[in-house]
C-alpha cells in the first residue's frame, strides 16, 4: 500500500486517447507502431527477441503473474515455452512470488524471472529484495525493478544504489524501472543513467498517446530492454454485459488483437499479459505466430469508440454555454489530467484555482445539460465526476 | 452472478453495511492528516499502481481512506467496499499472510506489526503502519474501533465450512474470482489445499447449468472413469492438474486435483459433497 496517492494510472496507461486517436473509429485512428521485418511472428511456433543490453533471448510474449491464482497456468506456460514471467513483492502482499516460485522451481535455470520493489528506501528495497528471492525460492532475480515510478525524482540515489548493491552480491542481474505513466520524464532519466538501468517495463498498448512509441524507441536505440505491460488496455476486462460493444470486446480475439498490436513495435522485446487461465494461455500464444490484420484493427477500433465517450480530447469543439458558467473544457481538462494522465494533486490545484462560486456548480442539480460535445464525450457525467473527486 | 449470491444467502439476514468512511478518531491521540481518499474502479490505479487489478477481480467497488498521525507515527487506514461480504473475505484471503492463522476479527483477520487486514460484510479493511517498528498497540486500537463500527458479515462464507478439516492445510480455502484451476469453464468458486492434493468447490446458478460444465470438464479432461458420488461423478488425469476426482452435486462442482501417483480422493470428495448444505 501507498501512502500517497500514486500520480500514475492504469489509466494513464491505458484510456488516455490522443487527439488523433480519438477522431474516428477507422483505420487512422490506430496509432501505427513501426514493423521491422526481424520482428515478423514465424508461423508454427514461438518468435524470441533480445532484451536490449541484457542479451538475454525471451520470448517476445512473457506472463505477467499479478492476477493469476492457479499455478498450474504458470507451470503450463513454461512448459509451452514461455520464457519470461513478471511478478513483485507487493502482489497478493506477497502470496503472488511465493505461487511463481513453486510454479517455476523446476524451470528456474531456463526462464527469465523478474519482480519489482515498491520501496522509498534503500534498506527497505534491500530487505524487499531478500523477501522476494526467499518466497521465489531461488539466490537470485534476473531483473529487479523499482516499481511503479512515475517521475524521474522517483529514481532516487538511494534506490539505485540499493540496485547496484543487489547487482554487486550476485542477488539480481540486470536492474529495471517498471512505470505506469510518466513516461515523458522516467525513460529519459533511465536513458540519461543507462550505465546503471537494464530494462523499461512500461505501459504500452494501442490507446496511449502517440509520443511513447518514439520514447519506447529512444529507449532501446540507448540499449535498454523494452517490457511491455498493460498491452490489452484494460478496457476489455472494464466491458460489462450491456454495454453496447459488449458483445465485439469480449469476443474470443479481441484481447488478443491488442496483444498483436504490441508486438508490432520491434522495439518491444517482450511483453506481460495477467493470463488467470489455460485458454487465456493459449490465446495469447498465438500472438507469436498470427500477424496483426485488419480484423484486428477493427476490434482495437470498437474498443476505442467504447471508451471514447469518457475522454475530452480538448478540441474546443463543445457547444453551448453553462448557465452556471463552468469552464467546461477546463473542467473536462482537468478530469484528464485526473484519470488520464494520473495527475491528480495537479487537476485539483488547477480547480482549486476555479472561482469559489464555480468550484459550488453541482451539475447532478441540473435537470439538462445544455452542453454538446462533437465528438461524443458524455459532458454531464463528465463534469460530475470532476465535481466528485475535485470538490 | 447469481450463484454466489445464494451461497452467501445468510449475509442478507446479517444486514449490509451503508457507506463507511474511516477517521482516525478511534484510538486516542490520532490525527487525521489531509483529505479521505476516494477511488473507484476507474482510477483505483492512482492510487496503487500495478496493484490495483488484484482487487478489480474481487469485485471492487470503491475505497475510502484516511492517513492517522500520532507524532512520527503514520497509519493508512483504507476502507474497501466490495460488492458483497463473499468477496471481501476473498480478497483477504489472497492478502492475508497464509503462514499465519487468522483472528476473530470479523470474517476473519490479521494483525501484525506494521499491518492489520480483515473483512467485515462487504468491506475489506486495511490498515499499514509506518515507520518500521511494531505498531501492533495502535492498529489492535484501530481494529477493534473499525470492527465495531461496520455493520454486516462476521463470519467465513458458508462453504468454508464445508471441507472437511482432516488433512485440510489450515487457512488453505480461499475464493479465486475467476477461472478455477486455471480452467475457465470453472467461472468462480474456492480453493484449498489438502496434504494430497488441491479441493476446489464451484457453484454454478442451477443444477442444469452446473450438468453442463461438468460435461465440459469430462470433454476436456478427455479418458475419464464415471465415479459414485453425489448426482454424478468421475475421475481422470490431466498433465497440469493431474489426478482428478470431480464430482456434482445440485448446482456445486467439486473435487479434488492435483492427486499424485494414483491417490483416490473418492472418499474425501463423497465427504466434501455430502457437507454441502
Amino acid at each position: 500500500m501507498k501512502n500517497t496517492s500514486s500520480r500514475r494510472s492504469f489509466l494513464a496507461a491505458g484510456l488516455v486517447l490522443p487527439a488523433t486517436a480519438m477522431a474516428s473509429t477507422t483505420r487512422s485512428t490506430l496509432i501505427e507502431p513501426q514493423v521491422p521485418k526481424s520482428s515478423a511472428p514465424k508461423a508454427g511456433g514461438l518468435s524470441y527477441r533480445v532484451l536490449g543490453k541484457t542479451g538475454m533471448k525471451v520470448t517476445s510474449v512473457g506472463f505477467g503473474c499479478m492476477i493469476t491464482s492457479d499455478q498450474s497456468v504458470v507451470e503450463k506456460a513454461a512448459d509451452l515455452g514461455i520464457t519470461y514471467f513478471d511478478t513483485a513483492r507487493g502482489y497478493q502482499q506477497g502470496n503472488n512470488e511465493r505461487m511463481v516460485g513453486a510454479a517455476l522451481k523446476s524451470k528456474r535455470n531456463s526462464i527469465t524471472l523478474s519482480s519489482k520493489t515498491g520501496a522509498q528506501t534503500k534498506q527497505e528495497a534491500l530487505a524487499h529484495l531478500d523477501k522476494s528471492l526467499t518466497e521465489l525460492g531461488t539466490d537470485h532475480l534476473d531483473i529487479w525493478y523499482l516499481h511503479g515510478k512515475g517521475k524521474a525524482s522517483d529514481l532516487t540515489d538511494e534506490l539505485i544504489d540499493a540496485q547496484a548493491q543487489a547487482r554487486k552480491a550476485g542477488k539480481i542481474r540486470f536492474a529495471g524501472v517498471s512505470m505506469h505513466g510518466g513516461h515523458a520524464d522516467v525513460i529519459p532519466a533511465m536513458i540519461a543513467k543507462k550505465d546503471h538501468f537494464d530494462v523499461v517495463l512500461a505501459s504500452y498498448n494501442f490507446s496511449m498517446e502517440p509520443s511513447v512509441t518514439p520514447l519506447l524507441e529512444s529507449a532501446a536505440k540507448a540499449g535498454l530492454g523494452i517490457v511491455a505491460m498493460k498491452v490489452m488496455a484494460g478496457g476489455f476486462r472494464r466491458t460489462k454485459a450491456g454495454d453496447k460493444l459488449y458483445e465485439t470486446l469480449k469476443r474470443e480475439g479481441a484481447m488478443l488483437a491488442a496483444l498483436k498490436w504490441v508486438l508490432k513495435n520491434s522495439n518491444v522485446h517482450t511483453t506481460i499479459p495477467s493470463m488467470t487461465d489455460m485458454e487465456q494461455l493459449d490465446e495469447n500464444l498465438k500472438a507469436m505466430t498470427v500477424p496483426f490484420g485488419s480484423g484486428d484493427e477493427k476490434v482495437l477500433a470498437a474498443q476505442l469508440e467504447y471508451i471514447r465517450p469518457l475522454y475530452c480530447r480538448s478540441c474546443g469543439q463543445c457547444t453551448g454555454v453553462c448557465p452556471s458558467g463552468l469552464p467546461v473544457s477546463d473542467m473536462l481538462r482537468f478530469l484528464s489530467y485526473a484519470e488520464g494522465y494520473g495527475e491528480y494533486s495537479l487537476a485539483r490545484e488547477q480547480f482549486l484555482d476555479l472561482p469559489a462560486k464555480v468550484q459550488q456548480v453541482r451539475c447532478n442539480l441540473c435537470p439538462t445539460c445544455t452542453i454538446n460535445c462533437p465528438n461524443g464525450v458524455r459532458v454531464a457525467e463528465r463534469l460530475s465526476r470532476a465535481q466528485e473527486i475535485f470538490a | 452472478m447469481k450463484g454466489p449470491l445464494i451461497l452467501i444467502a445468510l449475509i442478507a439476514v446479517n444486514g449490509v453495511a451503508g457507506a463507511q468512511t474511516p477517521d482516525c478518531s478511534g484510538v486516542a491521540g490520532w490525527q487525521q492528516q489531509g483529505p479521505v481518499r476516494e477511488y473507484g474502479p476507474d482510477n483505483l490505479f492512482d492510487y496503487m499502481d500495478g496493484n490495483a487489478e488484484g482487487y478489480l477481480i474481487y469485485r471492487f467497488v470503491n475505497m475510502k481512506g484516511v492517513t492517522c498521525k500520532k507524532g512520527d507515527d503514520t497509519i493508512l487506514i483504507d476502507f474497501h467496499e466490495m460488492a458483497d461480504p463473499e468477496y471481501a473475505y476473498g480478497l483477504f484471503c489472497t492478502n492475508r499472510d497464509v503462514r499465519l492463522p487468522n483472528e476473530a476479527i470479523g470474517m476473519g483477520g490479521q494483525v501484525l506489526p506494521r499491518r492489520a487486514v480483515f473483512a467485515k460484510g462487504k468491506y475489506y479493511i486495511e490498515l499499514a503502519a509506518s515507520p518500521d517498528k511494531d505498531h501492533t498497540a495502535a492498529l489492535r486500537g484501530f481494529v477493534a474501533t473499525i470492527e465495531k463500527r461496520i455493520e454486516g458479515r462476521a463470519t467465513p462464507p458458508d462453504a468454508i465450512g464445508w471441507f472437511p478439516k482432516d488433512r485440510l492445510v489450515p487457512n488453505s480455502v480461499r475464493l479465486i474470482p475467476e477461472s478455477v484451476l486455471g480452467l475457465r469453464i470453472l467461472k468462480h468458486g474456492y480453493v484449498g489445499q489438502y496434504d494430497f492434493g488441491k479441493v476446489f468447490l464451484v457453484p454454478e446458478e442451477s443444477a442444469e447449468a452446473a450438468a453442463q460444465v461438468m460435461a465440459k470438464f469430462r470433454e476436456r479432461i478427455g479418458q475419464s472413469v464415471p465415479a459414485k458420488i453425489a448426482d454424478d461423478a468421475f475421475t481422470g488425469t490431466d498433465k497440469y492438474l493431474d489426478g482428478l476426482c470431480v464430482f456434482r452435486k445440485d448446482r456445486y462442482i467439486g473435487g479434488f486435483a492435483n492427486l499424485k501417483g494414483g491417490r483416490d480422493a473418492s472418499a474425501e470428495a463423497a465427504a466434501l459433497a455430502s457437507s454441502i448444505k
